[in-house]
């Protein structure tokens, strides 16, 4: 009874084309999302730490903002909210503004901390050679941020991968979506377990990945 | 014609909130000269050094290199800080670079060097203080010693008019400090101009061609090293030289 219920091989041979689909988009949602939001958070931070007190205010505001919006909100408000506004997006295109704003709010709070962290003599050595103050960012302060915040970056692009699967909501075909459709093909829940277990198996590497980066940060 | 002075300083303040820690400082370093601070901590040396290539930024007064003003509104302060090498206490080596690439960054970055002049530069100048063989060592794989060898080498690698030193032995096990202060010397013999502030009076003494004697923020006393360490004038001096003298 409950392995036919719950993992029926049928009910997966028969909805595989779909449940790749649905698989893939995921993919594609997190190739787009993840790097978009890695690079919009590295520039946000970058103008925090160059900038004056007006851009370090709007830092502030941008980050605390889209920290404290469930990104489920922001989308569901894009998607079904802008339209009002005469702004019609796509699903695909809402879900990846709305997981790009969530996203780079985090990684640019993580790449801030990780400069703000580096000493000023690190600033005066590369000032006192003739460097900009970008120069001395990019090339001498960043490099050795982003290095002592790799845990907390990674643990944060696992967070945004999970959260690819509230784009269901919008009616985007990504894994779970096509998990659900699958689902009320065969009259049976295999399919969701599926994509539980791929999600698991897949992402489980990376969890165990963060842990021990920040297990070795903190014994540092 | 009279050699034109590579520093002139005049008047030079600085205030931190309500506290000033330059009081009108002037100082005159001719090409060739190396210039000794002393002072106790806290007596501005420090600040003093880092308002010439204005890693501080002064509260008043004026700095001049080779004639050209460093603290004009629109002083182009990229140009002049080449001309002005620095060496700080705690080296402040860029850790995620191999000693190479420590010294050929500024010389791209600022010189606008080819990669291969800027390395050709950089492994001569790791060879002029000792350390040809460590040019692809990471800075945590280097002593102390070696380490302020290395930013020694990377202040000298965009040919610089004038050299400060900022307590450069300060951080370094005893051992260590020859090493350093060897490197200091061979500069002296090619007639590098340098401004020092250091704790080591036997150093100063053989090395300096001039003393400053700094307390509060104000020169009290200046002379050749003999004269003021064998008969200081100022109080401040003679309890100074005291004090460390009688360790």
């Amino acid at each position: 009874m409950f392995l036919e219920n719950f993992f029926d091989i049928n009910a997966i041979i028969y909805t595989y084309p779909l449940l790749l689909d649905g698989f893939l988009l995921t993919v594609k949602l997190v190739a787009v999302i993840v790097p978009a939001g890695i690079a919009l958070g590295t520039i946000l931070a970058l103008i925090y730490a160059l900038g004056g007190w007006f851009t370090k205010a709007g830092f502030i505001l941008y980050v605390d903002t889209f920290r404290s919006l469930p990104p489920l909100v922001l989308l569901v408000f894009i998607f079904y909210g802008l339209p009002f506004l005469g702004i019609q997006l796509g699903s695909f295109a809402s879900a990846v503004l709305a997981l790009v704003l969530n996203g780079s709010s985090y990684y640019a709070e993580i790449v801030r901390a990780g400069i703000v962290a580096i000493p000023k003599g690190q600033w005066d050595a590369g000032r006192a050679t003739g460097l900009t103050r970008f120069q001395t960012i990019v090339y001498i302060v960043l490099p050795q941020a982003v290095r002592n915040v790799v845990g907390p970056l990674l643990g944060n692009t696992l967070e945004l991968t999970k959260a690819t699967s509230i784009c269901s909501v919008v009616a985007l075909p990504e894994f779970l979506r096509t998990a659900q459709i699958a689902q009320s093909h065969v009259y049976n829940p295999t399919p969701l377990v599926f994509v539980a277990l791929v999600y698991l198996i897949l992402l489980w590497p990376l969890a165990r990945l963060v842990s021990r980066l920040e297990r070795g940060i903190a014994t540092h | 014609m009279t050699s034109a002075p590579v520093l002139q300083i005049s008047d030079l303040r600085k205030s931190f909130g309500s506290e000033e820690v330059l009081k009108g400082v002037n100082l005159t370093v001719q090409r060739g000269e190396v210039v000794v601070l002393l002072g106790s901590s806290g007596s501005g040396k420090s600040t003093f050094l880092r308002c010439i290539n204005r890693l501080e930024e002064p509260t008043s007064g004026s700095i001049t290199l080779n004639g050209n003003s460093v603290t004009a509104s629109n002083a182009n302060l990229r140009t002049l800080r080449k001309q002005i090498g620095m060496v700080f206490q705690s080296f402040n080596l860029y850790p995620h670079l191999t000693a190479l690439k420590n010294i050929t960054l500024a010389l791209r970055l600022s010189l606008g060097q080819t990669r291969q002049a800027a390395e050709e530069q950089a492994k001569h100048m790791l060879a002029q203080v000792g350390l040809a063989e460590k040019a692809h060592a990471h800075p945590s794989e280097l002593s102390g010693g070696q380490q302020q060898r290395v930013a020694i080498a990377r202040a000298l690698a965009l040919e610089p008019q004038v050299m400060l030193f900022d307590e450069p032995t300060s951080a370094l096990d005893p051992e260590l400090v020859g090493s350093v202060l060897e490197v200091i010397r061979l500069l002296r013999q090619r007639h590098m101009t340098m401004v020092i502030v250091t704790h080591e009076l036997g150093f100063a003494r053989e090395a300096a061609d001039r003393i400053i004697m700094m307390d509060k923020g104000e020169i009290v006393e200046e002379g050749p090293p003999e004269q003021l360490f064998t008969a200081p004038k100022h109080p401040r001096t003679r309890e100074f030289l005291k004090h460390f003298t009688g360790r």
